[in-house]
């Protein structure tokens, strides 16, 4: 059997609409069977929270009087980027604070815009005929600016590393803290709650899809940077980070439940950004990878000891054993913590079924799919005639 | 029986006197050692104790005698509940599993009586939810 946007968008009008969580569909899977399944459900929703280091937000402040092209901004102390037109900035997540410290950054700027609370906006410039103010002190707030809104070049990380060190002292990554001698592993996927695990192909994901982002309606503005098809699979599912989403979304629509700035010890600020996607189940296929449980995915071990791209896996365990607490390395028991959260990965695949059941949210059709073959390049040292 | 966290802090002075010996054997007290420091402001040992409610009130007394100040703790560490994103990158950390996920509501629990103080979540937890409250 098959389905449209269509025949979905007018069941979710006429309030119709059958949407379960991807939790939720793989025990209905499990015991009603998969044709039945797909019958029965017309959208599986998905949902992550998790540290996505490229994220940031575009913001226009409005013109000061007398105007003033904007140089170089700071937010609270931390630099936004101005190489745009007068008053627009964007500032990134994980931009520090100029003061040395680095437990502040973009992240937090964000956060705090998004709290609704004042920030200092401090701006220089060297002065036009048309803009002839050299500086300007003032605070900000989403209240008072025109535009801001979240774009994130790379988010939604279709499966992820599992971190672990074999050295013998403490690591300190954006993997989180990693003790000396296996002691512990860290991961950071939502696993069977994850978008782009329970649609692999991107069947149903691509430009244009409508999507929560940070507590408001967003959207996938392109394939996210460092998309990668050529990765190994099992099960179908992508076993090394494959694809990526760019999303977008207005953060005057936004919450602090789904967007956290994060500081990993020793290694800077990050931003926990909550994202849910929507699946439509048009066929069987689709369904069959919606169902996938945390048994049936599976994530590469890596020691982060080794500073080198060229890392082999030390081998790959499925979300199921790293949910469960421990992976087993060597013979060895070893502690596992996940950086994302499945508590709110949960609480986004739920709102966002709430959400399409109560004919807030409709699903999109993809303006265009996202690229089906896409290599991860490297950087290497060459030469003008080289490259 | 009861069982009370104490933090004791000694003056350069005293640092050399076996003041806490005195205290367990006079008094009959059973004293883990969850953490100890000594710098050149002095000594610092936090100590967990278990012995009868009368014993241990004379332990302490003796040990303010001696020119030791004393805090009782109730909590080393707390737990900023709204920052708090139920991520679990402390429970692989924590030496004294006081960190606990519920595979229900995949909340993680934060059981404080389990602590031993090490101060590890500190800087592990990415949201900065757990937070000193003494030392
Ligand atoms: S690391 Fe911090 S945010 Fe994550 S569960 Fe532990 S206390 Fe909560
Ligand atoms: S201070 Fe140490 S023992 Fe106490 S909760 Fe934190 S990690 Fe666990």
């Amino acid at each position: 059997m098959t389905r449209t946007y269509e025949e979905i968008n007018e069941k979710i009008k006429k309030g119709d609409v059958v949407v379960m969580t991807a939790e939720e569909v793989i025990k209905v899977v499990e015991s009603q069977g998969l044709e039945s399944a797909t019958k029965e459900v017309d959208v599986v929703t998905t949902g992550t929270f998790g540290a996505m280091c490229s994220s940031g937000a575009f913001l226009n402040f409005g013109h000061s009087e007398p105007p003033i092209k904007m140089q170089k901004v700071w937010l609270n102390g931390v630099p936004a980027y101005t190489g745009l037109a007068a008053v627009d900035a964007y500032i990134g997540a994980t931009e520090l604070k100029e003061n040395g410290d680095l437990d502040y950054g973009g992240a937090h700027v964000i956060e705090e815009l998004i709290a609704g609370k004042p920030v200092y906006l401090r701006a220089t410039a060297y002065g036009t005929d048309c803009y002839p103010r050299r500086s300007i002190e003032t605070y900000i707030s989403l209240k008072t600016i025109n535009q801001a809104y979240l774009y994130n070049p790379r988010n939604a990380y279709q499966n992820y590393a599992v971190a672990t060190n074999s050295s013998d002292t403490t690591l300190f990554t954006y993997m989180g803290k990693l003790l000396p001698n296996y002691g512990n592993a860290t991961f950071s996927s939502a696993g069977q709650l994850s978008p782009l695990l329970k649609d692999p192909l991107c069947r149903t994901i691509g430009i244009g899809t409508r999507i929560f982002i940070g507590g408001a309606k967003g959207f996938v503005a392109w394939e996210g940077t460092q998309y990668n098809t050529t990765v190994p699979t099992k099960n179908g599912v992508p076993l090394r980070p494959g694809r990526t989403l760019a999303v977008i979304g207005d953060m005057k629509e936004m919450s602090t439940e789904f967007i956290r700035a994060l500081y990993f010890h020793r290694y800077g600020v990050s931003l926990a950004v909550g994202i849910g996607v929507p699946i439509p189940i048009l066929d069987q296929e689709v369904m069959k990878f919606a169902s996938l449980s945390d048994k049936d995915l599976f994530a590469p071990v890596l020691d982060y000891s080794l500073q080198s791209r060229n890392r082999k896996p030390l081998k790959e365990v499925s979300y199921a054993e790293l949910r469960s607490g421990s992976i087993e390395l060597f013979g060895k028991k070893v502690r596992t913590s996940s950086l994302s959260s499945y508590y709110k990965a949960r609480v986004i695949a739920e709102k966002l079924k709430k959400m399409i059941e109560e004919g807030e949210f409709l699903i999109s059709r993809p303006v265009q799919p996202l690229p089906e073959e896409r290599s991860f390049k490297p950087l290497d040292i060459r030469s003008k005639e080289e490259v | 029986m009861v069982k009370k966290k104490y933090l004791l802090s000694f003056t350069p002075a005293i640092v050399n006197e076996p003041i806490t010996y005195k205290m367990i054997k006079e008094y009959d007290l059973l004293v883990n050692i969850l953490r100890a420091e000594v710098s050149e402001r002095g000594g610092r040992l936090l100590i967990e104790v278990e012995g009868k409610p009368s014993q241990m009130n004379k332990g302490i007394s003796f040990l303010k005698d001696a020119g030791v100040e004393v805090r009782e703790l109730n909590e080393y560490v707390n737990r900023d509940e709204d920052r708090c994103t139920n991520c679990g990158a402390c429970l692989s950390i924590c030496p004294a599993d006081a960190f606990e996920m519920d595979k229900q509501t995949w909340k993680v629990l934060f059981k404080g009586d389990r602590c031993i103080a090490c101060g590890l979540c500190i800087d592990t937890c990415p949201p900065r939810a757990m937070k000193l409250r003494i030392w």
